[in-house]
This record gives structure tokens, sequence and C-alpha cells, in this order.
């Protein structure tokens, strides 16, 4: 009887720990705008992110006040004038990877990944690029892309157009853990 | 008996397991979508932020504090009568008259707590005041409102006609306010700000009036873009003898403006009543009325500097 209940356990176990279902729940995302007066960067460790090693499936989402900047001001103005937080409370991406890497194996694995990236309620069909990397069975995901202001309806003044860039620099990085 | 009942449980969960299995296998992107919103989970309530875009409305201050190490330097400027007997085509409607100036000064000790001192035109006051950002209001209601105090000490360092100022006491004033504010929407917030004023001379030195009164002031931010709103403020002395007085005739302030934000600056372009900027100036002797064309132009700068080492502007 002992046993039976042991290869029951350990079969549970087993398909538990075989969903290749990864999520991180403090996701790094950061943004930086190069402009010709001054230079903005944001940072937000409040990121989620779900990644299924299965069937592809990848998600990110930060919600877009959780971004710290220098400034207080620059943090007003982002959620308040830009991104229009009370409105639109997260930046999001939801898509497939294009190809899926063997995450059994430890190595670094350049990916793609095509879906939709909303920010401030646009929704744009992007392929992004970023990288896979799988140490001692631990995977994590980096990626860097530009997103243009305009793409996503996010106006900038004429007055301040020298402060703040067109294309604002997009990285994320996720440590993700096994789901269970 | 107890054996084949652990059993049993183990077997359901194993069973429970393998349903959960089949479903997140087949049905995976839905699975993924609501891991995520389960990660993503609406968090406790945050402060709510910008309730207003700077410290000043027209009268009245806003519950909004400068952040750590920021300055903030206000000019705030008002003009004479638009209309009336000083006002018309000869005054080019006021514009040639300033009823007051105040340049003032707001320094961040801490996010919540303000230092500010300022000097008006108006009976040459200077004035020094703490402000402390009490309450924040909080996304899930939690705490519905932010509350500000404000604790203020003017001084007018100037002989006036009359010897009541031979005693350098009778120069102070002292003015107290709680600003118990709600943004409703990002377009809309309001602010009711009742105050105690005490004056250690009566001030103006008339027959009748008091050293000490309350006051109450209320005031409110309509936004109608991003960047632009309508600003109305309001004030009223519980003053019996403001109330009753004849000559000269006391008036509740009054006022109506433009809020434009450029991403730095914050300007307010008003139209009011009350001559001076100083709360304890306007509520002292706000002798100029709406009716009798004694209204005038006026306008708010406000510029914040950002003291932070780490992030020198680069202008």
């Amino acid at each position: 009887m002992k046993y039976i209940g042991l290869i029951l356990l350990a079969w549970l176990g087993i398909n538990q720990a075989g969903q290749g279902i990864y999520v991180c729940k403090n996701a790094a995302v950061s943004l930086y705008s190069k402009a010709p007066i001054e230079d903005i960067d944001a940072h937000s460790d409040k990121g989620t992110s779900v990644l299924n090693t299965t069937t592809g499936d990848v998600a990110f989402a930060v919600p877009i006040r959780s971004f710290k900047f220098e400034k207080s001001l620059m943090r007003e103005h982002f959620n308040e004038n830009y991104l229009e937080s009370d409105k639109y409370p997260q930046a999001s991406f939801k898509g497939k990877l294009n190809t899926i890497p063997d995450v059994s194996k430890d190595g670094t694995y350049p990916v793609t990944a095509t879906g939709l990236f909303e920010v401030h309620g646009v929704k744009q069909n992007r392929t992004i690029p970023g990288k896979i990397m799988v140490s001692k069975g631990a995977v994590s995901l980096t990626s860097e892309f530009m997103v243009a202001c305009k793409d996503h309806k996010v106006e900038i003044p004429k007055l301040v157009f020298h402060n703040i860039a067109e294309t604002i620099r997009i990285n994320v990085s996720a440590a993700y853990a096994p789901y269970k | 008996m107890k054996k084949p009942l652990m059993l049993m449980a183990m077997l359901l969960s194993a069973a429970v397991a393998a349903a959960q299995t089949t479903r997140k296998d087949t049905t995976g992107k839905s699975s993924t979508d609501s891991l995520m919103n389960a990660l993503t989970a609406p968090e406790k309530g945050e402060p709510v932020i910008a309730t207003f875009k700077a410290t000043r409305l027209i009268f009245t201050q806003t519950t909004e504090t400068v952040k750590k190490k920021e300055l903030n330097f206000m000019v705030i400027h008002r003009f004479g009568d638009i209309a009336g007997s000083a006002g018309g085509g000869k005054t080019f409607f006021g514009l040639d008259n300033s009823s007051d100036i105040y340049i003032g000064f707001e320094y961040g000790l801490t996010d919540n707590l303000n230092i500010g001192l300022g000097r008006s035109k108006f009976e040459q006051m200077i004035d020094l005041q703490l402000k402390y950002y009490l309450l924040h209001q909080t996304t899930d209601n939690s705490m519905p409102v932010a509350v500000s105090v404000i604790g203020k000490t003017g001084f007018k360092p100037y002989h006036v006609n009359t010897n009541i100022f031979d005693n350098t006491l009778n120069r102070f004033s002292y003015f107290t306010q709680a600003i118990i504010a709600r943004k409703f929407s990002s377009a809309l917030s309001v602010e009711v700000a009742p105050s105690y004023v005490a004056n250690n001379i009566e001030y103006p030195f008339l027959v009748g009036n008091e050293k000490r009164y309350f006051a109450i002031s209320a005031a409110g931010r309509l936004k109608f873009s991003k960047r632009m709103g309508i600003v109305l403020d309001y004030f009223h002395p519980f003053s019996s003898y403001r109330d009753n007085s004849v000559n000269p005739k006391y008036y509740d302030g009054l006022g109506v403006g433009l809020e434009i934000e450029t991403g730095g600056h914050v300007f307010t372009i008003n139209f009011s009543n009350a001559q001076a900027i100083s709360e304890i100036n306007y509520l002292n002797n706000t002798t100029s009325s709406w009716g009798k064309g004694q209204f005038r132009l006026g306008f708010t700068i406000s510029r914040i500097f950002d003291f932070n080492k780490k992030h020198q502007s680069s202008y």
C-alpha cells in the first residue's frame, strides 16, 4: 500500500514539473529615451511574465505606474500626460515564440516572438527579438527593442520635442521559476 | 481503515492533477492568459498622484508638495482693476497697475514636508510656511481624500502710517489651514480648505474687527485636455466684522482661471476680485468686488528645479 502511495505521489510530482510553464513576478523592465536636451531612463521591477516552452506562448505585462524615474516630475508627466495610466494601466506583450528552444539543455538561445504589443491602449502586431538563457536548469529571458511614440499615439508636444526621443528603447529581463 | 482512505485521497488528488494537465495541454493559450491575469492581479491601493499640477490654484494652495530636494519657484502677479473707477482705458484695463506681486520659493525637505518663503508687494509682507502632506488618497479608495496641512507666519517689516506697528509683535500674523482634496478622475480634482487666521493686532486696525477668525476656501480644477484645465477658486472669512462692515465693505474672493502645463512649468492665467496673493492678506483685506468692476487679470508661473545630485538637469 505504501508503495502505491509513493508511486502516485511521484507521478503527481512529475506531472506538475513537466508542464513547461515558467512564471516570473519581478521581471525588470526599463525604458530609455535619448534626446538632445536630456536623457531619460526609468525602471520597473514589477513586470510579470509567463513562458510556456511546450506551446511557445510568451506573455509580458508591466504596470505603467510602477516605473521609477530620476525626477518625480517625469514620473508624473509619464503617467498623466503621455501614457495616461489611469485609462491604460499596463503595457503588455502576448505572443508566441517562432522557434522553441530546448530548455532542458544549458545554453543561450536567440529567439523571436510574434504577437500583440500593447501600450497606451494601442495594439501593434510585432515580432520582437530576445534571448532565452538556460543555466543549470534556470530559465531566463532578455529582450531589447524600440518603440516609436507615434505608433502608440503618445503625443509629444513641440515644446518638449527636444526633451523626449521619438523612439524609446525598452529592455526586458525575466528570471523564471517553474510554475507549480 | 486509514490506509484505504489515504489511498483514495491520493488517487483523487492525482486525478485532479491529471485533469489540470489535460486542460493546460489542450488550451495552452487561455491558460497563459489566466496565469498572466493571476500574476497581474491588481495590487492594493497605491497613492493617487498628481491631484493637482502645481502647489497653487488661484488663491488657495493645493495638497501637492514638491518632492525631496526639489525647489519650486513661483512668480504670482495681480494687475489692477480691469473696470470700475480705477480701471478702463486710462490704466490699460489694469495692466498699468499691480495690486500684488508675490515671489516665492518652496523646497522639499522630504517628499511630504515643504518649507516655503515668499514676499508680497501687498503690505510688503514676508511669509514663511511649513506644509505637510498628511494623507494620500489611494487608488482603492481605502483613503478617499488627500489631506495637507499648512502653518504660516506673516511678517510686515515696514511701518504703516499709524503707529500700530511700533510694537514689532503687532506685525505678525499667523495662518493655518487643512486642505482636503479628492481627485475624482484624471480631469476633475476638487478641494475644500478650512483655515484659521490670527493677527497679533486687528488688521485692518478698525473698530470692531476681530483679531482671529475662521475661513473656508473651496477650489477645483477641470481639465479639458491633457495639459489645460479650468480652475475655480473661492474663499469666505467667517468674520462678523467683515460681514457687517459698510465702509470699507468686504467681499468674498472668487477667481476663475486657465491652467496650462508645459512640462516643468505650470502657468495659471486668471481673473479674480481679491487684490492680494498671500492668504493672510486676502482673507484680512478683500475690499474689491466683481460687481463694481474691481476684478483683475492675474497669473501664476511655477517652475520646478531638481536638486537631486544624481541627476542634475542638463539645462
